[in-house]
C-alpha cells in the first residue's frame, strides 16, 4: 500500500478510465443533466456523496455478510438493495433536517439509485480488490478511495461538459445534430483527449 | 393478434430503445466492440426484459404503490442474477468480455423504464410481447452499432478478418470511437426523421 | 447620403483585420517551419502537406454545401487547418493518413459544431489525436533528416525509452536537425513566424509565455536525475511544444477570452504537457494537453467573466 497505488487509482478513475467518458457509467444522467452548470454541479455533488458512502457500505456487506455465507452470487441483488435503501434514507434525512440542501440536490437523489455509476463502482470494487473471496491488503481503503476518485471524475466530466454545452447554445449548429448527437461527439473528443494519460506510471 | 404484433414491432423501430428513446446507453457503448459481445448482451437483456415484464405484470395489483420501485428492482435483480449465473456457467468467455455490464442490466433504464411505464399497467400477454419487442429492438440496435465498430475498428466481423491489407481505425474500437459512432448515428437518424416530415 | 447612415448595433469598430487576413497571416508565419520540414525530409513531407491542405479545403467546400451555408474557402481557415495538421504528422506517413485526418478535422473538428468560430476543440489537434489513436504504428515511425530516410526515434521518445544514443546539440534541436513531425522540428522557423504574428498583434504573448514558462519550470524541477536538475532547454526545444504554444494554443476560438483566463489556460497546458511527458505513456503530451484545456476553456471563461456594470455575481 504505497502512494503510487493511490496515484494510479486516481489517474485511472479520473482520466484514463473516466467513469463517464471511458466506462460509460452514468451516461444517461450525463447527457440529460449536463446542459447547464448549476444543475450539473448539484447532481455531481449528490453522486459524489452517494458513490463514496455506498462504496464503503457495499464493501462491508460483501466482506462480512456475503462471502462468509457463500452468498457472493447474490451480490447484484444485495448491492442494489443497499444502494436503494441508502439513497432513500439520505433523501429522508436531508429533506427533514437540511431543507436548504434538499432544494439544491434533493431532487436528483432518487435518480441516482438507477445511475449505473453507483452500482458499477460497487461491483468494480468487489472485482478489483478481492481475490478468490478474500480481500487484498488495503482493500477497504482502496475501495473508498476509488469511490472518491470516481466521484471526482464524474464531477470533472459534468463540469466541463456543461460549460461546453452552455457555450454551444450560442452556436448555429446544423439542425440534425442539435442536442444529443453533438453532445456525444463532444464527449467523444473529450474522451480522446483524456487518452493522453494512458500508461501513466509514477 | 394484430394488436400484439403491433406491440412487438414498435419496440423495433418506432420506439427503439436505443435510437428513439435513448435509454440504456451505458452498456450499449461499452459492449458494442464486437458483434458477438453484442449478441450476448442482447440475449441477456431480452431475457431479463421478458421475465421481469411478465412477473411485474402479474404482481402489479398486489404491490403497494409506495414501494413499487424497490419491488420492481428486486424482481429485475433476480432475473439478472439468473442470467449472470447461467452465463458464468455456460459461456465464461462471454461473461468475462461483458464484465461488469451484466450486473448493470439491473439499473438499465430500458428495463426499469418498461416495467414502470408498461408492465405495471398492462395485462400479462401485452407485457411479455412488449418485453420481447423492446429486447429485439435493443439487440438489433446493438448489432448495428457493433458491426460498424467491429468492421471499421478492427477489420473483422464476428472474429473473422475481412479485407486483407485493410488498416482499421483502432480508435473506433476504443471508448471515444463508441461515443463518436453513436453521435453520428443519432444525427443520421435525426436527419432521416426530418426528411420524412 | 443614405450610405452614411449605418443602422447597426454598437460598437462601430472597424479594424483592418478580417478573419481572412488573420488566417492567411498565420499560414504565412508557418511557412519557414514548413520549408525547413520539406528541406529536411524531402518530397514525402511536401506531399503530406499538399494532400492535407487539399482534402481539408475540399471537405470544407463539400460540407458547407451540404449544410447549405455559404462556401467561404477564401477565408483561409480550411487551408490553415490542413497546414497545421500536416505539420503535426511524421513525414513518412502513407498519404491516406493526412487525407482521412484532414476530413476528420473539418467534419468532426469544425463543421459539426457549426463552422468557423464555433468549434470547441482545435480541429488539427483533434484530428491528430484521432489518427494517433487509430493508426499508432504509422503515427510513431519517424526518420532522420536527409536523403537516406533512416527510421529513428524522436529525441523525446528516445529519452523516454531510455536509449538516447545520439547526443543532440542545442543547435541541432533549434534548427531542426532531428527526427520529428514535419512542422515541429525547426524551432528557429517557428519562432521567426511567431515574432511576426506577435508584432502584428495577431497573437498575444500571454498564452505562449504562460505555457512555455510553466513547462520550462516544471521540466527544471522534475529532472530525471533528481530534483532541480532538469535540462529544461532540451525539453523546450523538443517535440511539438513551440509549435503548440505559439500556433495552436493561441487559436482565438478555442482559448479563453480574458487575460486572466488565458494565463490559467497557458499554465494548465504547460502542466499537463509536462506531466504526460514525464510520467505518461506517450513521449509527447502537447497535443493532448491542449485538447484537454480546449475542453476546459468554456469553464474557465465562465468563471473569469468580467462583471457587467450594475449586475450582481454570476
Amino acid at each position: 500500500m504505497n502512494i503510487g497505488q493511490f496515484l494510479a487509482i486516481f489517474i485511472s478513475s479520473v482520466f484514463v478510465s473516466n467513469v463517464i467518458l471511458s466506462r460509460f457509467l452514468g451516461l444517461c444522467s450525463f447527457i440529460a443533466i449536463s446542459k447547464e452548470t448549476r444543475p450539473a454541479l448539484a447532481m455531481s455533488s449528490a453522486v459524489f456523496f452517494v458513490i463514496t458512502m455506498s462504496s464503503a457500505i457495499t464493501w462491508v456487506i460483501y466482506r462480512y455478510l456475503l462471502i462468509p455465507f457463500n452468498l457472493a452470487y447474490l451480490r447484484t441483488i444485495s448491492f442494489i438493495l443497499v444502494i436503494a435503501a441508502f439513497v432513500q434514507l439520505v433523501e429522508m434525512i436531508i429533506r427533514k433536517f437540511m431543507p436548504a440542501l434538499y432544494r439544491v440536490f434533493g431532487i436528483y437523489l432518487p435518480l441516482i439509485t438507477v445511475n449505473c455509476a453507483v452500482l458499477g463502482v460497487a461491483v468494480l470494487n468487489a472485482d478489483m480488490f478481492f481475490s478468490k473471496g478474500s480481500p487484498l491488503p488495503g482493500s477497504f481503503l482502496f475501495s473508498i478511495f476509488q469511490g472518491v476518485c470516481v466521484g471526482i471524475g464524474y464531477t470533472l466530466a459534468m463540469l466541463l461538459m456543461s460549460a461546453i454545452r452552455e457555450r454551444l447554445e450560442y452556436s448555429r449548429v446544423p439542425e440534425a445534430v442539435r442536442e444529443f448527437p453533438l453532445a456525444f461527439v463532444t464527449a467523444s473528443l473529450m474522451s480522446l483527449s483524456f487518452m493522453g494519460f494512458n500508461g501513466f506510471k509514477f | 393478434m394484430i394488436k400484439l404484433s403491433a406491440e412487438f414491432l414498435k419496440g423495433i423501430i418506432k420506439q427503439n430503445p436505443i435510437f428513439v428513446l435513448a435509454l440504456g446507453l451505458c452498456p450499449v457503448l461499452a459492449v458494442s466492440t464486437s458483434v458477438s459481445n453484442a449478441l450476448g448482451m442482447g440475449a441477456a437483456a431480452t431475457f431479463v426484459l421478458v421475465g421481469s415484464n411478465g412477473i411485474i405484470s402479474l404482481i402489479k395489483n398486489v404491490v403497494p404503490d409506495k414501494i413499487r420501485i424497490p419491488c420492481f428492482i428486486i424482481v429485475i435483480a433476480t432475473f439478472v442474477t439468473i442470467a449472470e449465473l447461467v452465463m458464468k456457467a455456460y459461456s465464461p468467455a462471454l461473461n468475462k468480455a461483458l464484465g461488469i455490464y451484466v450486473p448493470l442490466i439491473v439499473v438499465n433504464c430500458v428495463v426499469l423504464g418498461r416495467a414502470e411505464a408498461f408492465a405495471s399497467r398492462r395485462p400479462l400477454l401485452d407485457s411479455l410481447v412488449d418485453g420481447l419487442g423492446m429486447g429485439a429492438g435493443f439487440t438489433l440496435g446493438l448489432i448495428l452499432i457493433s458491426s460498424i465498430r467491429e468492421i471499421s475498428g478492427s477489420g473483422k466481423l464476428l472474429g473473422y478478418p475481412l479485407l486483407p491489407g485493410f488498416q482499421p481505425a483502432l480508435m473506433i474500437a476504443l471508448p471515444p470511437g463508441a461515443l463518436l459512432v453513436i453521435g453520428v448515428m443519432l444525427g443520421f437518424f435525426n436527419l432521416l426523421k426530418r426528411r420524412k416530415e | 447620403m443614405e450610405d452614411k447612415l449605418i443602422v447597426a448595433a454598437a460598437p462601430h469598430l472597424h479594424a483592418r483585420e478580417s478573419t481572412a487576413r488573420i488566417m492567411w497571416s498565420v499560414s504565412l508565419a508557418l511557412l519557414p517551419a514548413g520549408a525547413a520540414g520539406v528541406y529536411f525530409f524531402g518530397y514525402a513531407a511536401l506531399a503530406v502537406i499538399i494532400v492535407s491542405i487539399a482534402v481539408a479545403m475540399v471537405s470544407e467546400w463539400l460540407l458547407q454545401k451540404l449544410t447549405r451555408r455559404q462556401t467561404a474557402l477564401s477565408d483561409g481557415s480550411a487551408f490553415l487547418t490542413g497546414l497545421l495538421l500536416a505539420y503535426n504528422l511524421p513525414p513518412g506517413v502513407p498519404l491516406w493518413i493526412p487525407a482521412i485526418g484532414a476530413f476528420f478535422a473539418i467534419a468532426v473538428g469544425k463543421q459539426i459544431f457549426g463552422g468557423l468560430g464555433q468549434n470547441i476543440f482545435n480541429p488539427a489537434l483533434a484530428a491528430r489525436a484521432f489518427l494517433m489513436a487509430s493508426w499508432p504504428a504509422y503515427m510513431t515511425s519517424f526518420r532522420t533528416p536527409g536523403f537516406d530516410a533512416v527510421t529513428s526515434a524522436t529525441p523525446l521518445s528516445a529519452l523516454k525509452e531510455g536509449h538516447l544514443q545520439q547526443v543532440y546539440s542545442y543547435l541541432d534541436l533549434f534548427l531542426g536537425n532531428k527526427a520529428g513531425c514535419i512542422g515541429e522540428v525547426c524551432v528557429a522557423g517557428l519562432l521567426a513566424g511567431a515574432v511576426f504574428l506577435l508584432l502584428r498583434g495577431y497573437i498575444t504573448w500571454h498564452i505562449p509565455a504562460a505555457y512555455l514558462l510553466t513547462a520550462g519550470i516544471m521540466h527544471y524541477i522534475f529532472g530525471p536525475s533528481g530534483m532541480f536538475s532538469g535540462d529544461w532547454l532540451f525539453y523546450l526545444l523538443s517535440g511539438g511544444l513551440v509549435l503548440g504554444a505559439f500556433y495552436m494554443a493561441t487559436d482565438y476560438v478555442t482559448s479563453p477570452l480574458t487575460v486572466k483566463g488565458q494565463l490559467i489556460y497557458g499554465v494548465g497546458c504547460g502542466l499537463l504537457t509536462v506531466v504526460i511527458r514525464l510520467w505518461g505513456g506517450y513521449p509527447e503530451g502537447t497535443c493532448y494537453a491542449i485538447l484537454m484545456m480546449n475542453a476546459a476553456a468554456p469553464l474557465i471563461d465562465r468563471y473569469t467573466r468580467r462583471r457587467i456594470y450594475g449586475t450582481g455575481k454570476v
